[in-house]
């Protein structure tokens, strides 16, 4: 079972990760009344990036790309994927510190690549994790403190039985704000900061070419991923669908389904997402601190104090 | 082995090197080497034995007493390491200065004195121990003259404060119990009466607080840090600060005893509550005045007052995760801390004194060992997983997280978010980006700097995928400090409210390195290709201005810089000022003329007569 999962969650993340770069194009085609490209579209270019020419800026550039890839992949082995979940130890502290290494190397990577416009992005890109962070800490705190664990696979079983976060009143508050912070953990509008593609020419990536962009591309792909299946995980109770999957847990059909669910609950969430994204215009940096700073972290703040309460 | 052949090789070494000196430098180096060395050696030979022995009586009738346990094992092994990687790294560095014999003798009178602190068994030697590390460590911040005079003032006037403090302390112990034998206080003290406690803790506790840097009484670390010569920067930071955390153990569970300190006060008010309150105030708010820094060592001293917060936190909370937490943490800092200002020293011996991060960039193409060295501190520092400080960190929210204090958790943690920027301002401007023209020539950093970055880049590695090593001694601490016994593995730690388990985390992160590693050689080979040749829109690039360091976080400089100010030190500073117009004032009375006493004399006796004219008292 483990070793399976070893295997099959990342293979899983990435499919779904990419089918996700692509099917974003697709809906926000329709939204701006284009016809937009085919769903595959993201695969056809990542294949045809791994045969283009490229350069190097030195071994920190390739080593960087391939430690921040690396990084998101041993990630999403620690988080659940409906019941399977290879890796559990350290829990979410673990998960929280491990999903420092794909920036890290991302801006070790654009670092040496010397560009201004790479490291300005790199500068952007940490600020805005500061702005997110502070609410998100505050949420998985109470996350936490309300389910006294650290473990993410125990926060998500005890959702199995008692009902989803979202759903229970102590940390609505905190989801609330959660769903708040998502669009910038995503990276989307108006938080598309760091990837501006008209000021920076895009950020981080832009000495990145040939097959640096294509794996650059996972890495954003499996980035997304992370992002919502956290979301998921932690307060649209995993993999749980009212009780109904709760006879055949522990089956194979049971691990089939929840993984199932668990991606349609994703879909659901990234969509909204994307809504949100095909209207807005970006913010600048310090509008986006000062937006996180302020209702986010206000609903996130008062969320935990309410569960140290309700304690 | 022997204490007293320990104190004696490290004090007489101290000053043989010095004479040694007047005839050879060569030989005064290697001697000061072998000696750094030597005293390693012994201390590996005192693993696991406890000994507590006299050597001098007479002293106002209270013996001096040496003694080992494991805690001052733990400390003395890391002090003996990293004063003997200073000594080697100082080889090359102080080459060619002035004033070299005076200062191997002073860099290995304070390793000896830290030594004499922590093997020391009664107050008495403990007290002039420390005095001895407080004036030789002015001395040597003061080296360099110039600002550093007055960052060694600073330090040794709040130095002597806490040593005041803790000789009032030691003075009430003595009189109450007619003992400083600290393993006689131990028994005697726990039933003493909870004001009393309370006292005692606030006393020593400022002293070590003064040392430890915890917020409000930081003000002298960061000139200090920043002015004194970078390789004993290493051992200051590393160690030598730290002597403050010893303290805390010692007063707080060793002499008072963990039953009696952690039931101090009522409500939220007790002792080690607003001890942890003040651990968390020191990791915030240092942490985001780093990041404002633009000078490196100054930036790393403002990490070096944060972090040392998270061992305040840790051995605040006592609990046996918090100390594990706590010790551990102390160790890892010592680690990577050195390790960061040893990179910097090795960046400002070949820029010629450069730490000034706008001016730098570009280095890792010619100092790749020193950018390893800064690439993994910061790693530790932030406590990246596989690094030494994600395990002691983890320990530590843990504890916090499960003991339902998710505030102080949430200052922790924020603590990281807000190193991740500092630190990675300081990597990126110094090593990566665009190398300036000047620098187009520099050397690669010579051997004697090199190792010492190796042996600690590679501790950090050890410590990080293997912490069971230095944590199976520090569960034999927490056990003879009275706390239940953790279950260690050689690469984790197990427990009944989850596990962590470092070997699992290098696994999977080395396979999926390697397997993305052979796709990424599958690819079509990238040409290497220079700095300039670099995307600018089609325009030319300009040479030495195409960089990007001056106000890397401009927007947030914008926003935060007017509430990210040291207002105690402004404070202290403003105390300072108004004592010394007091003083001005009081001096204009010696106006040095035989006249004016004269004057002063008579109007004093005309003051009497008129008192006993008018009421007769006398």
């Amino acid at each position: 079972m483990q070793i399976w999962g070893i295997i099959l969650s990342p293979l899983l993340a990435l499919v779904v990760g990419i089918f996700f770069l692509g099917l974003s194009r697709k809906i926000m085609a329709r939204i701006h009344w284009r016809y937009g490209p085919p769903i595959t579209q993201p695969v056809i270019d990542i294949i045809k990036l791994f045969s283009q020419k490229s350069i190097s800026h030195g071994t920190i550039f390739d080593l960087g790309l391939i430690l921040s890839l690396a990084g998101s992949f041993v990630v999403i082995l620690f988080l659940p994927l409906g019941q399977m979940c290879p890796l559990s130890s350290g829990g979410l502290l673990a998960i929280l510190y491990l999903m420092l290494l794909a920036p890290l190397g991302i801006a070790l990577s654009s670092g040496e690549a010397a560009n201004p416009n790479s490291s300005i992005g790199i500068s952007r890109k940490f600020l805005l994790a500061l702005g997110y962070e502070v609410p998100l800490l505050f949420i998985l705190l109470a996350v936490m403190t309300h389910y006294n664990t650290i473990s993410l696979v125990e926060i998500v079983r005890i959702q199995s039985t008692t009902g989803w976060s979202f759903g229970s009143l102590p940390l609505l508050l905190s989801g609330i704000a959660y769903f708040l912070i998502l669009p910038a953990i995503l990276g989307i509008r108006p938080f598309e900061i760091a990837g501006a593609g008209q000021e920076i020419s895009s950020g981080a990536n832009a000495e990145f070419g040939g097959k640096f962009l294509a794996f650059s591309t996972i890495q954003h792909a499996l980035h997304e991923f992370i992002g919502i299946s956290l979301f998921v995980n932690l307060f649209l109770g995993g993999w749980s669908l009212f009780g109904i999957l709760e006879p055949i847990t522990n089956t194979v059909w049971g691990v089939i389904l929840g993984i199932i669910v668990f991606l349609i609950k994703m879909l659901i969430v990234f969509i909204l997402g994307l809504f949100i994204n095909a209207v807005f215009p970006r913010f600048r940096i310090e509008q986006a601190i000062k937006y996180l700073w302020k209702w986010p972290t206000l609903f996130a703040f008062i969320g935990l104090i309410v569960v140290v309460l309700v304690k | 082995m022997s204490l007293e052949l320990l104190i004696i090789v490290a004090f007489g070494g101290a000053f043989l090197t010095y004479f040694l000196g007047k005839i050879s430098s060569k030989l005064r180096n290697s001697f000061a080497v072998l000696n750094a060395l030597a005293l390693v050696v012994i201390i590996a030979c005192l693993y696991g034995q406890t000994m507590e022995k006299s050597f001098y009586f007479g002293f106002f009738s209270l013996p001096l007493i040496l003694r080992n346990n494991v805690l001052s094992w733990f400390f003395a092994i890391a002090i003996s390491v990293l004063g003997a990687l200073s000594v080697i790294f100082s080889l090359s560095y102080m080459r060619n200065r002035e004033r070299t014999d005076f200062y191997y003798l002073m860099m290995l009178l304070v390793n000896a004195a830290m030594l004499g602190i922590v093997f020391s068994g009664d107050l008495i030697s403990f007290f002039i121990f420390w005095e001895i590390m407080s004036w030789s460590t002015c001395i040597l911040i003061s080296y360099n003259r110039g600002p550093a005079l007055a960052a060694g003032m600073k330090y040794i006037i709040m130095s002597i404060i806490g040593s005041m403090a803790m000789l009032v302390g030691m003075l009430s112990l003595y009189t109450t119990y007619g003992t400083l034998n600290i393993a006689t206080l131990s028994t005697l003290v726990a039933s003493s009466s909870h004001g009393y406690l309370l006292f005692l803790l606030i006393i020593f506790g400022i002293t070590f607080g003064i040392k430890n840097a915890v917020m409000p009484l930081h003000t002298w670390l960061p000139d200090a840090y920043a002015e004194a010569p970078s390789p004993f920067t290493a051992v200051l930071s590393g160690m030598l600060t730290r002597m403050g955390i010893y303290g805390f153990l010692l007063i707080m569970y060793v002499i008072v005893g963990a039953g009696a300190t952690l039931h101090l006060g009522h409500g939220f008010f007790t002792f080690n509550n607003i001890l942890a309150w003040l651990g968390a105030i020191t990791i915030v708010i240092p942490t985001f005045i780093a990041m404002l820094q633009n000078d490196a060592k100054k930036l790393l001293a403002w990490h070096g007052i944060g972090q040392g917060g998270y061992m305040i936190l840790g051995i605040a909370f006592g609990t046996s995760l918090g100390m594990a937490g706590g010790i551990f943490h102390t160790l890892n800092h010592a680690i990577y801390i050195s390790l960061l200002f040893m990179s910097v020293a090795a960046i400002q011996y070949r820029t010629g004194g450069v730490r000034d991060l706008n001016s730098l960039g570009g280095l890792i193409k010619k100092m790749p060992i020193a950018f390893i060295g800064g690439l993994l501190g910061i790693c530790g520092l932030i406590g990246i997983p596989l690094t030494n400080g994600f395990v002691s960190k983890w320990l530590i929210y843990k504890t916090l997280i499960l003991n339902g204090a998710p505030f102080l958790a949430f200052a922790a943690l924020i603590g990281t978010w807000g190193t991740i920027l500092s630190v990675y301002k300081f990597l990126h401007n110094i090593f990566l980006g665009q190398l300036p023209e000047k620098y187009k020539n520099i050397q690669k950093s010579p051997f004697s700097m090199r190792l010492p970055i190796i042996v600690l880049s590679f501790a950090i590695l050890l410590f990080g995928i293997l912490p069971g090593i230095p944590l199976k001694v520090i569960n034999a601490i927490d056990v003879s400090l009275g706390f239940k016994s953790l279950n260690v593995t050689l690469w984790g730690i197990a427990s009944d409210s989850g596990t962590l388990n470092t070997i699992n985390i290098f696994a999977v992160v080395l396979v999926f390195g390697v397997i993305i590693w052979l796709l990424f050689k599958a690819g079509r080979k990238a040409p290497k290709v220079d700095q300039y040749d670099n995307y600018a829109a089609g325009a030319a690039i300009p040479k030495g201005k195409y960089h990007y360091t001056v106000d890397y976080y401009n927007p947030f400089y914008r926003m935060a810089t007017p509430y990210l100010k040291d207002f105690v030190d402004v404070f202290y500073m403003k105390i300072a000022k108004w004592t010394q117009n007091l003083c001005n004032t009081v001096r204009r009375i010696y106006t040095g003329y035989v006249g004016n006493y004269v004057m002063y004399i008579v109007l004093f006796m005309a003051f009497l007569i008129l008192i006993q004219l008018k009421w007769s008292v006398f």
